[in-house]
């Protein structure tokens, strides 16, 4: 077997792994994309415990909020990214140096109430907000460099150079309109019957099933799932096949 | 037939069975849960219906003394309760609602000619409590027909519909009155 067939023999097998993840991640998607087509919006004055689905406007709780580490904003919400983009031989990737998130309880508000959000342990699908990339004669501006430096972290490499770096956030600020589908219940931090108001007697968090929260509206998540399910289902299915052409191809089995 | 072809043309057709089964299986257990969302959401406005029910003798008590030449209006709000109280099916429950809100709303305009009843702290928490009831009913009623009709038009939409035929799930009711069975409740001045 020559050196080419070799490396194609290993990106075909490398495939045939993502094309059976997708596969079977397909399946979940579906059934995500289904929980979220066949739940009905809830006005948070009216919540019932257990799983729900709401859209509103994210508000502080306590005027409490976190900054984001690279664009200092204020936000309830953040994750963020530090990338080294390395080489090694011929080959060059980016390298996660670190990754990480910070978060703050906070209130998701429409027309008719409002109802404590916490974030812990959802699946947090935002777009990214903030990227700056630093290189060599482009150095990170100082509250980035003032975060490298409190991680023991630093941007410049061998004999001072710049390395080539990535910085990302991904964040829900104060005034986003947010869809968070989770369980709603009791709220640990109001004590039972003190509060006139039922809605901040409840909680939204992570139970037993799916918790997930976007900044796009529902319209938007469910074309998004759309195409993760067709992608999954068929993108993986036609993957596998390919693969095991390729694969039975070099082996001389076809 | 080489061996490989074979194992490929096997994991095709797996593949394939494997998605149209899961479909099959999966658009089964949703209309199941669509199903039982329905019966659930109904559960919940039931739920408010009785602390509403419940709250009404309370309300009349409160206000009696205040507008003792009311009669006809508190017999309406009575009537209506016991109608919330004796319903069993869903139009007597949806039609009882109807009767108690419009009998509400006369009390709570009628109350505004009496401005030493409209001070009483008692009968403001009550209004205060039963508005807020009034607008987590219709809330949930409007959940509850949302519920319904994502539940009827996936039984009624391709390819749903075949599973839906095949496994007998029906269409399910709107919560909302018969027009015929409606009382209007009038208050004189």
């Amino acid at each position: 077997m020559s050196d080419a067939e070799f490396k194609t023999l290993l990106l075909s097998f490398f495939g045939l792994g993502a094309g059976i993840y997708l596969f079977v991640n397909g399946f979940r998607w579906l059934r995500e994309k289904r929980l979220i087509e066949n739940t009905p919006t809830s006005k948070i004055r009216s919540l019932a415990m257990g799983l729900v689905e709401v859209f509103g406007e994210a508000t502080p709780k306590d005027e409490k909020l976190i900054k984001a580490p690279f664009s200092n904003k204020d936000c309830l919400y953040c994750k963020y990214t530090i990338e080294e983009y390395r080489k090694s031989g011929k080959s060059s990737h980016w390298v996660t140096l670190k990754k990480a998130e910070d978060r703050t309880f906070f209130y998701l508000k429409d027309e008719t109430g409002a109802v404590l959000i916490d974030t812990e342990c959802a699946n947090i699908d935002i777009p990214m907000d903030f990227e700056f990339d630093s290189s060599g004669g482009k150095d990170p501006p100082e509250n980035i460099v003032k975060f490298l430096e409190s991680n023991g972290m630093s941007f410049e490499g061998f004999l001072g150079f710049n390395k080539t770096m990535r910085y990302r956030e991904y964040f829900i600020a104060p005034g986003d309109r947010v869809y968070v589908m989770g369980t709603a219940d009791d709220n640990p931090f109001v004590y039972e019957g003190s509060s006139q108001k039922s809605e901040h007697d409840i909680m939204i968090r992570k139970g037993d099933s799916f918790y997930y929260i976007s900044d796009k509206p529902e319209k938007d998540i469910l074309g998004n799932y759309e195409w993760k399910v067709i992608g999954g289902l068929f993108g993986g299915s036609a993957t596998i096949i390919v693969c095991l052409f390729v694969i039975f191809s070099i082996l001389n089995m076809l | 037939m080489a061996i490989g072809f074979a194992i490929i043309v096997g994991v095709g057709v797996s593949l394939f069975l494997l998605i149209f089964l899961t479909y099959a299986v999966g658009t089964f257990n949703s209309l199941v849960r669509l199903r039982n969302n329905i019966d659930k959401s109904w559960a919940n406005i039931d739920v408010l219906l009785k602390q509403r029910a419940d709250e009404l003798p309370n309300l009349i008590a409160s206000v009696k003394g205040y507008m003792a030449h009311e009669r006809e209006l508190f017999e309406s709000i009575t009537n209506a309760r016991a109608a919330m109280m004796n319903a069993k099916t869903m139009e007597d429950k949806a039609n009882a609602d109807y009767m108690i809100s419009g009998a509400l709303k006369t009390l709570f305009a009628v109350a505004e000619n009496y401005p030493t009843l409209k001070a009483n702290e008692n009968f403001m928490q009550l209004q205060q409590r039963i508005t807020g009831l009034e607008n987590e009913i219709a809330d949930r009623r409007e959940f509850y027909n949302d519920s319904v009709n994502t539940y009827n038009i996936r039984i009624e939409s391709f390819p749903e519909m075949i599973v839906a035929e095949l496994m007998h799930f029906d269409r399910r009711e709107l919560f909302q009155a018969v027009e015929s069975e409606r009382i209007n409740v009038k208050a004189e001045f």
